[in-house]
């Protein structure tokens, strides 16, 4: 009854803000689904198939749907939004629910970005207030800047493009490191045995494929990976510059000056503005604001600003709101792009 | 299935039956069938033991059933299953026998590709294509688990029945996961294993149903057959 009532309290409150209520459908297309989480996020949707053969599940999430129905409805106008509801995930550990409540709130289709992403954090900053509890800490970060060292190391391509697609899949992005400093992609004995089906390729016609592949794109990749090979000894330098990157943690006001002289000391030639941060003073009693390099890791979709609110519940801080740009999202799943920002409050923080 | 009978579920084909049976051999127990070689039960003289032959996959699920109470299978096959099933398994004794690996195999034309960091750049060059790239498997659960670890998450699963290692050549899957002891068959069908693509290490094993645990003679026979 007490969580019923907060909720209904910061819907109230979000609706104050000028965004509108919408309802969600409550089953999905699987198909946008895997577009965007891959394979293995399907083992824990409910789904099934309707008379046609479609696939479909009950809604995993309310962000995707939410996006989904906006880029559907074919408008360019901006909206902002807010919904609450059930998702519903398959889950192997006993504790964890399969339905989850979501509130969230978006604002969708707009072009001022740094503006929308300020109004996303006061909206969250309101919430919090009315919440109830005493003590938080806002953790704010910023993929871009993650992109812009990458982009500024001296590493091939290819690399950069893997390390940029799994910042968000920490496990995984180590074993990229790792990787990336003992330069273990390219075998020479395999390289040397391929070399004689390389020449062989090379004098059929190009248009002629193997598995859905043309020799022509085998060959050029081929080319790629041996004109672009990685010296080891800036391997081990990169990957020492980026975990030391992940590890920049400060207050948010010092972000700037701190990340600038991070990068200065590496020579590399990045300057870090006011622009990467939505806003710098937060007035707020008991309210802890700060930078930090990693934020929100975890979440794969977000593009740029990324947030979250933990609030002390007895002797832990909880994730109670979280939240930031996903500019991608709608092109990953196969539609046009949509500027987008929003958050979620975790209404089991109560429970 | 009367309370007093020890059904013992043994694969009704092939290596994995043979060297089943070589078990039992061993162990001094014949295994007796009235209608010969093709009969699907069998028993052994002088006990409540009854032999149901089965195909090794419905094994595994007949254990979790609790309609066999012991049986002999791939550990492929119990990793491949529901988790659910899964729990309601217990692996006694690993054999020296059923040796294969579940392994990752790409056409052998695309020599550009040797780890699934490459497999991964295909598969994002696919998905610029707006295609997927598609895996053929028997093993649809355990391959998504693998290539999900290993970072590819852009692909399809294609379920196979059967003859699996043709699929990149009809235009059924690009690549293919399979089970393979040698790897002869995969290079006759022009495909190679990925330097890091090993996904299981397999071999026969000898399993109990978790609901027959406190059956009466059960130990015994598990004592018997698991030395």
């Amino acid at each position: 009854m007490k969580s019923k009532n907060l909720s209904e309290k910061i819907l109230r409150l979000i609706k104050s803000k000028g965004f509108n209520n919408i309802e969600l459908d409550p089953v999905l297309e699987t198909k946008y689904i895997l577009q965007r989480s891959g394979e293995n996020f399907k083992r824990l949707l409910f789904s099934f198939y309707d008379l046609n053969g479609k696939e479909l599940c009950l809604r995993p999430d309310l962000t995707i749907s939410s996006v989904l129905r906006f880029v559907q409805n074919k408008s360019n106008k901006k909206q902002k939004v807010f919904y609450s509801g059930e998702a519903f995930r398959k889950t192997y550990r006993k504790q964890d629910s399969i339905i989850k409540n979501q509130i969230g709130f978006e604002i969708l289709g707009s072009k001022d970005k740094q503006k929308e992403d300020r109004e996303i954090i006061e909206t969250s900053i309101k919430i919090l207030k009315s919440s109830g509890f005493t003590k938080a800490v806002l953790k704010i970060g910023n993929v871009e800047l993650f992109n812009l060292l990458i982009s500024k190391l001296d590493i091939p391509r290819r690399w950069k493009n893997r390390l940029k697609r799994y910042y968000w899949n920490a496990s995984y992005f180590n074993e990229l490191l790792k990787r990336l400093e003992t330069n273990l992609d390219i075998d020479p004995v395999f390289v040397e045995i391929d070399k004689s089906r390389y020449l062989q390729m090379r004098k059929v016609k190009n248009f002629k494929e193997v598995a859905g592949r043309s020799y022509k794109e085998i060959l050029d990749r081929f080319d790629m990976k041996i004109n672009d090979p990685r010296r080891s000894s800036s391997g081990k330098i990169n990957t020492k510059i980026i975990k030391e990157f992940l590890k920049v943690k400060c207050e948010l006001k010092n972000a700037p000056k701190v990340l600038n002289n991070f990068f200065q000391k590496y020579g590399l030639n990045i300057f870090v503005g006011k622009e990467f941060f939505p806003l710098n003073k937060i007035k707020k009693k008991n309210l802890r604001v700060e930078f930090s390099a990693s934020s929100g890791r975890d979440v794969e979709f977000y593009s740029s600003m990324i947030f979250s609110i933990e609030v002390k519940k007895g002797k832990k801080f909880k994730n109670f709101i979280s939240g930031g740009r996903y500019d991608e999202l709608t092109s990953s799943l196969g539609f046009r792009k949509v500027s987008a920002a929003g958050a979620a409050v975790n209404m089991s923080v109560y429970e | 299935m009367s309370k007093n009978i020890i059904n013992i579920g043994i694969p009704s084909k092939g290596r994995l039956k043979n060297d089943t049976i070589n078990i039992f051999k061993k162990k001094k127990l014949k295994i007796y069938s009235e209608r010969g070689e093709r009969d699907l039960f069998g028993y052994i003289k002088k006990s409540n033991v009854k032999i149901i032959y089965l195909h090794a996959r419905e094994c595994i699920e007949q254990l979790s059933l609790g309609n066999i109470d012991v049986g002999f299978s791939g550990i492929d096959l119990l990793k491949e299953s529901e988790i659910n099933i899964q729990n309601k398994i217990k692996v006694i004794k690993k054999y020296e026998f059923g040796k294969a690996n579940l392994v990752l195999a790409i056409p052998d034309l695309w020599i550009d590709v040797q780890t699934l960091l490459d497999l991964d750049e295909v598969a994002d060059e696919f998905k610029k294509k707006k295609k997927l790239l598609r895996v053929a498997t028997k093993y649809p659960n355990l391959t998504r688990q693998f290539l999900y670890s290993k970072g590819v998450t852009q692909f399809q699963l294609v379920k196979s029945l059967g003859s699996t290692e043709v699929a990149p050549f009809t235009g059924t899957a690009e690549i293919i996961s399979d089970i393979t002891s040698t790897g002869a068959t995969l290079k006759a069908n022009n495909l190679r294993v990925l330097k890091d693509g090993e996904i299981l290490k397999s071999q026969a094993c000898l399993m109990i149903s978790k609901l027959s645990l406190k059956k009466s003679g059960i130990k015994k026979i598990i004592n018997l057959l698991g030395k």
